[in-house]
C-alpha cells in the first residue's frame, strides 16, 4: 500500500492531467459566460457533469493495459463501424443530421466522437504489426481504409466537421509509419483532386462558408456574417479583454454558435490577447508533454497511439483557433476540452486516459 | 524480453521532434495572427463592436408653445400614442395587419400599402401604422403584446392648436419634412447638428414655418443597447433634448375671435395692426381650416375636401390674394395730388361722370362741386378722374411706391404677394403693349391693372395715420422666451421707410377720412362709434361689368362686388389700423366697415384700460349692418 502511494503519483503523469484539467476548467468558464442569461444557462452545469464523467472514463482507461486494448482494437473498431453504419439508416434526425443516439435522461451520445478512439487504437495496432522503416503498400491501403470507411459513414449523417477530424489520424499514421516519398506525391495529387471534386458534392451552405472565407465582406448579413462578427469579437477584445461575461459581441448574440464552434472568439473577446496567449501556451504545453510521453513509451504501439491521439486533439484545436479568426473556413470543428459538448469532452478525456495509460506503463518491469 | 527492445525507434523519435517543433511554430503563427487583430487593429474592431451594440435614437425636443400677446395659448403639445410595427420581429405580416385592421376598423389594404411604402428602409426602422391612439386602443394593443411582440405603442407629442381654425393662417401647421427641405436646410446651414430628419414634423406654413428654428429646440438622443436581433436590451446613454422657445405673438386673441365670428359665413380677410410698431393684432382669412387636421396624417378625403373647396381655404387672403383696391386707393391718390402742386381747395364739378379720351367714365353719384376733402368723404370718382389725368400715371405710381405698394411688406410670413403698381414701363415689360392714357383714369379710382393685398393697404394706411409718416414693417413676433432660463428676447423690425409729409397734407387727408365715418354724407357714416374718432375709406370692386351690376341685390352672390374698408383710430395719435375685405360683400360700407369699427373700438377700449368685462361687452354687442350706401 505504501509502495503504491509512492509509485502512483510518479507514474500518473500529473502534468498532462493538470493541463487537460486547466483547459477543461477554462472551457466550463467560457460555456458559463456564453450561455448565462439565455435559455441555455444550464449548459455550464452539464459541462461540469461531462467533465466528471470524462475523468471517470479516463480513470477506467488508465486502469486497463493499453496493450490489451490494442489487441482487441479490430473488434472495437468493428463495433464502432456497426454503430456508424446504423446511424444513417435508422438514426433520428436532430438538427439536420443523424449523428445522435438517445441514451435517456435527456442526454444524447454522438458515436462519431467515440469512434475516433477505436480508429486510433486500430491504426496503432496496424503500425505495431508493421514496424519496418518504410510502410508496405498493403499497410498503406489498410490505414487508408481504416480511416476512409468511418469518414464516409460520418459524411452520410452528414457531419463534415467530425469527418474532417479523422483525417489527421491518417496523415499522422502515414508520417510516423514511414511513407515512401512517391506515396506522398500520390497523396498530394489525389488530395488536391478530392478537394476540387468535393466542390460538386458540398451542400450550398458549405460552399457559402468557403466563399465567405475567401471574402468575408461578401455579404455582411449573409454567410460572411459569422466570420466578420467573430473577427470583431476577437479584435475588440484588445490586449486585456472586456472581462468574463462582459463580451458584448458574445453576450448580445452577434457571435454565432458561441458556446461551441466560436467559443474561442468569445474567450478572445473577454480575456484579450493575454488570455489567447496563455491559452495557446497551455495547449502547446499539452501537445509537447504528450509527445514527450510518446517518446518514452515502452513500445512502438504505445508510442504511436499517444502520437495519434495528441495530434488529433492538436489538429482540431489549431484548426478551430484558425477558423475563429477567419484564417481557415468555417467547418464545424470544435475546440477540444473547451467547446460545449458531452460526447466530445468525454471522448477527449478518454484520449487523455489512454495517454496516461501508456505513460503509466512506460517502465518495462511493471 | 519485451518487444520494444528489438525495435529500431529512431525514425519515430526524430519525427516526434519534427512534429513538436511544427506544433510550436503553428501555435506561434496563430498567436501572431491574434496579435495583429487584437493589439494592432484592436481599436478599429472595438469601434465596430460598439456600432454593433449601440443604437442612437434621436428624441425630438418638445416644440415651443405659441401664445397670443396676452399669454393665451394658441398652440401647445399633448401626449399622444403611436402604433409602430417592427418588421424584423414580424413573423406573419398579414396576421399582424389583420389584427390592427380589425382593432381600428381600417381597410387591410391601407395598412398593407403603408408597410409597402416603407419597404426601402432598413427592417429595424419601425413603420407607423396608426397615430393618436385612444387609451382603450393602447390597452387593446398591449393586451395582445405576447401574441404580437412586433406591435409597439410609442409615446410621442402631438401639436394641438387650441383655437382651431381661428388662427389657422397665421399659425400655419406642421408637416413632414420632405427630402428637398432637409437638403435645402443642409445647404443653408452646413454642419448644423439639428437638421430635421426626413419625415420629422416641421413648420410648413405660418409662424410655425417662419420660426421653426426658434420653436423646434434641439433634439436629444437615447442610446440603446441592442442585441443581434435589433431588440433593445438596455439603455446606455441619454442626451436630453432642449425644449423649444415659447413664442408670444403680437396677436390679440379677443380681436382675432371677433373677426372669426364675423367671417363665419363670409369669405374675405381682416387685418389689424399698430401703425407705430407694425405689431399685427389680428390677421384673419376666411374660410379657414382646422390646423389640427395636419397634426395627424390627413386622410385623402379630408385633403380633397380642403383643396377642392372653390374658396381655397389654404390661401391666406391677407397677403396671398391680390385685388383691385377700388376706392380705398383714393387716400394714396390724395397724397399724389397734395405733393404735385395741386391746391386741395380746387373744385371739380361732378355731374355723375365725365368723358376722357372719348370714353365716358361714370361716377357712382352726382356730387356737384367737390374739393379734395369732400371728394374723399363722398368718394367722388369724377374728382379723382380729373386729378389723375392731370397727374399722369408716373406721379401716381411714384406715390403708390412710397406707401409700399407693388412690393412685399416684409411680414414674417412666407409667400407674400407683390401686387401691381402699373406704369408704362410695367405695361411694356409685363403686357408687351404700351400704356393707354385711358387706363390712367381707371387707376385714379383704384380700378384697372392696379392690384394690392389687404396687408399692403394696412401698411399704407399706417403711413397715412402716422403724422410723422412712419411706414412700419408688419410682424407677428412679439417676445421669445427660453423656457429653461426665462431669458426673453424681443425683435422689432426697424423700418427705415417713411412718407415725407409736406405741411398740411397729412391733416387734409385725415380730415377727409374722418368725415367718411363721422360726417353725414360720409360713405361709412353708418359705422361711426361715439368717442372713437374712426377715420377710414370705403371701397367696392366690380366683379362684373357696369350694366349687370345695376341689377344690384338680384344678382347671385358670386357676381356681387367685393367690399373694402381701410381705417385707423383714433384720429389723433392713432393706435390701430384695420383693413377688412369681404368678397362679394357688395359695399365696403355695409359689409366691411362694421367689423373694422368693432375691432378698432375693441383695441382702443383696451388701450384705454378697459376691463375684461367691458371688453366682453364690446365684443358681444350685435354688429348691426348699416344701411347700404353709395361709396
Amino acid at each position: 500500500m505504501s509502495r503504491l502511494a509512492e509509485i502512483l503519483p510518479r507514474r500518473i503523469d500529473l502534468r498532462i492531467l493538470f493541463l487537460a484539467l486547466a483547459l477543461t476548467a477554462i472551457g466550463i468558464a467560457m460555456v458559463a459566460s456564453t450561455t448565462a442569461g439565455t435559455s441555455r444557462a444550464d449548459l455550464a452545469g452539464k459541462q461540469i457533469f461531462f467533465a466528471v464523467l470524462g475523468l471517470i472514463a479516463a480513470g477506467v482507461l488508465l486502469a486497463i493495459d493499453y496493450r490489451i486494448l490494442l489487441q482487441y482494437s479490430p473488434g472495437l473498431y468493428g463495433f464502432a463501424l456497426l454503430v456508424l453504419l446504423w446511424l444513417p439508416v435508422f438514426g433520428k434526425r436532430i438538427a439536420g443530421a443523424k449523428s445522435w443516439v438517445k441514451v435517456g435522461g435527456g442526454f444524447q451520445l454522438q458515436p462519431s466522437e467515440f469512434a475516433r478512439i477505436a480508429i486510433a487504437l486500430l491504426l496503432a495496432w496496424i503500425l505495431e504489426n508493421d514496424d519496418r522503416a518504410l510502410l508496405r503498400p498493403r499497410t498503406i491501403w489498410a490505414l487508408g481504409a481504416a480511416v476512409g470507411v468511418p469518414v464516409v459513414l460520418v459524411m452520410l449523417q452528414p457531419d463534415l466537421g467530425v469527418a474532417l477530424t479523422y483525417f489527421p489520424f491518417l496523415l499522422a499514421a502515414l508520417f510516423f509509419g514511414g511513407l515512401p516519398g512517391r506515396w506522398w506525391a500520390i497523396l498530394l495529387v489525389s488530395g488536391t483532386l478530392a478537394v476540387g471534386g468535393s466542390w460538386f458534392l458540398l451542400k450550398d451552405y458549405q460552399k457559402d462558408r468557403i466563399r465567405t472565407f475567401l471574402d468575408p465582406n461578401l455579404a455582411a448579413r449573409g454567410a460572411g456574417y459569422q466570420v466578420r462578427q467573430a473577427r470583431i469579437a476577437i479584435g475588440s477584445g484588445g490586449i486585456l479583454g472586456k472581462g468574463w461575461k462582459q463580451g458584448t459581441q458574445s453576450r448580445l448574440g452577434f457571435l454565432p454558435v458561441r458556446h461551441t464552434d466560436f467559443i474561442f472568439a468569445a474567450l478572445a473577446e473577454e480575456w484579450g490577447f493575454v488570455g489567447v496567449a496563455v491559452f495557446l501556451a497551455l495547449y502547446g504545453a499539452l501537445i509537447a508533454r504528450a509527445l514527450a510521453l510518446a517518446r518514452d513509451a515502452r513500445d512502438r504501439g504505445g508510442s504511436i497511439l499517444v502520437i495519434l491521439l495528441v495530434l488529433n486533439i492538436a489538429a482540431q484545436a489549431l484548426v478551430n483557433v484558425a477558423m475563429n479568426v477567419g484564417v481557415l473556413p468555417t467547418t464545424g470543428i470544435t475546440l477540444p476540452f473547451v467547446s460545449y459538448g458531452g460526447s466530445s469532452l468525454v471522448a477527449s478525456w478518454c484520449m487523455v486516459g489512454l495517454m496516461l495509460s501508456v505513460a503509466y506503463r512506460r517502465y518495462v518491469n511493471v | 524480453m519485451p518487444a520494444s527492445a528489438r525495435e529500431d525507434r529512431r525514425p519515430v523519435l526524430s519525427r516526434i521532434d519534427v512534429v513538436a517543433r511544427g506544433a510550436w511554430i503553428l501555435i506561434g503563427l496563430l498567436a501572431g495572427i491574434y496579435w495583429v487583430h487584437q493589439v494592432l487593429r484592436g481599436e478599429e474592431y472595438e469601434r465596430q463592436a460598439e456600432n454593433n451594440r449601440l443604437r442612437r435614437v434621436p428624441v425630438t425636443a418638445p416644440r415651443g408653445f405659441i401664445l397670443d400677446r396676452n399669454g393665451i395659448v394658441l398652440a401647445e403639445n399633448e401626449p399622444s400614442f403611436t402604433l409602430l410595427l417592427f418588421r424584423r420581429e414580424t413573423k406573419d405580416l398579414d396576421a399582424s395587419l389583420r389584427f390592427v385592421a380589425e382593432l381600428f376598423n381600417r381597410p387591410f389594404e391601407d395598412l398593407k400599402r403603408r408597410v409597402e411604402r416603407d419597404r426601402s428602409y432598413y427592417d429595424f426602422v419601425p413603420v407607423v401604422l396608426q397615430e393618436n391612439l385612444t387609451i382603450s386602443e393602447v390597452g387593446a394593443v398591449q393586451a395582445r403584446a405576447l401574441e404580437h411582440p412586433e406591435l409597439v405603442v410609442q409615446k410621442t407629442e402631438r401639436r394641438v392648436y387650441t383655437q382651431g381654425a381661428a388662427a389657422a393662417h397665421l399659425l400655419g401647421h406642421l408637416g413632414e419634412a420632405t427630402a428637398e427641405q432637409v437638403a435645402a436646410r443642409a445647404k443653408a446651414h452646413p454642419g448644423d447638428p439639428n437638421l430635421p430628419r426626413p419625415g420629422e414634423a416641421i413648420g410648413q406654413q405660418g409662424v410655425e414655418a417662419t420660426y421653426q428654428d426658434l420653436l423646434s429646440g434641439t433634439s436629444g438622443s437615447r442610446t440603446y443597447v441592442i442585441d443581434s436581433f435589433g431588440r433593445e436590451v438596455g439603455e446606455s446613454g441619454n442626451e436630453s433634448p432642449l425644449p423649444g422657445n415659447t413664442l408670444r405673438l403680437t396677436i390679440d386673441l379677443g380681436m382675432q375671435k371677433i373677426a372669426e365670428d364675423y367671417f363665419a359665413d363670409r369669405v374675405g380677410s381682416a387685418v389689424a395692426l399698430d401703425p407705430k410698431t407694425g405689431e399685427i393684432l389680428a390677421l384673419l382669412s376666411a374660410p379657414a381650416y382646422d390646423p389640427n387636421l395636419f397634426t395627424r396624417r390627413v386622410s385623402r378625403a379630408e385633403w380633397e375636401d380642403i383643396i377642392e373647396d372653390p374658396d381655397h381655404p389654404l390661401n391666406n387672403r391677407v397677403l396671398q390674394n391680390v385685388y383691385s383696391p377700388g376706392s380705398i386707393w383714393k387716400p394714396y391718390m390724395a397724397y399724389a395730388i397734395l405733393t404735385h402742386g395741386i391746391d386741395p381747395k380746387e373744385r371739380v364739378f361732378c355731374p355723375g361722370g365725365l368723358t376722357f379720351y372719348g370714353r365716358h367714365f361714370r361716377c357712382h353719384g352726382t356730387h356737384g362741386s367737390v374739393d379734395l376733402v369732400t371728394a374723399l368723404q363722398v368718394s367722388c370718382d369724377s374728382y379723382f378722374y380729373t386729378m389723375g389725368k392731370r397727374l399722369g400715371i408716373d406721379a401716381i405710381a411714384e406715390s403708390a411706391g412710397l406707401f409700399g405698394f407693388g412690393r412685399p411688406t416684409g411680414i414674417d410670413l412666407a409667400h407674400e404677394k407683390n401686387g401691381i403698381v402699373p406704369s408704362p414701363e410695367w405695361s411694356l415689360a409685363a403686357r408687351k403693349h404700351p400704356w393707354y392714357a385711358g387706363e390712367t383714369i381707371s387707376v385714379s379710382i383704384g380700378q384697372g391693372p392696379v392690384l394690392v393685398t389687404a396687408l399692403q393697404i394696412a401698411r399704407g394706411m399706417s403711413g397715412i395715420a402716422n403724422a410723422d409718416g412712419a411706414l412700419p414693417t408688419p410682424h407677428l413676433f412679439h417676445i421669445g422666451e427660453n423656457v429653461r432660463t426665462g431669458e426673453r428676447f424681443v425683435y422689432r423690425p426697424e423700418s427705415k421707410e417713411s412718407i415725407p409729409w409736406p405741411p398740411g397734407a397729412h391733416e387734409t387727408i385725415v380730415e377727409g377720412l374722418w368725415r367718411v365715418v363721422n360726417m353725414p354724407g360720409g360713405t361709412a357714416f353708418g359705422s361711426r362709434v361715439a368717442g372713437l374718432d374712426l377715420c377710414g375709406k370705403t371701397g367696392s370692386v366690380q366683379v362684373v361689368g357696369q350694366k349687370e351690376a345695376k341689377k344690384g341685390h338680384l344678382l347671385p352672390e358670386e357676381l356681387r362686388d367685393h367690399g373694402w374698408f381701410a381705417s385707423f383710430a383714433p384720429r389723433d395719435d392713432p393706435k390701430v389700423v384695420v383693413v377688412v375685405f369681404v368678397e362679394h360683400g357688395e359695399h365696403g360700407a355695409s359689409a366691411a366697415a362694421p367689423l373694422a369699427a368693432r375691432l378698432a373700438e375693441y383695441w382702443i377700449t383696451k388701450s384705454r384700460g378697459g376691463t375684461p368685462e367691458i371688453l366682453a361687452q364690446v365684443a358681444g354687442r350685435p354688429l348691426g349692418r348699416a344701411p347700404a350706401r353709395a361709396n
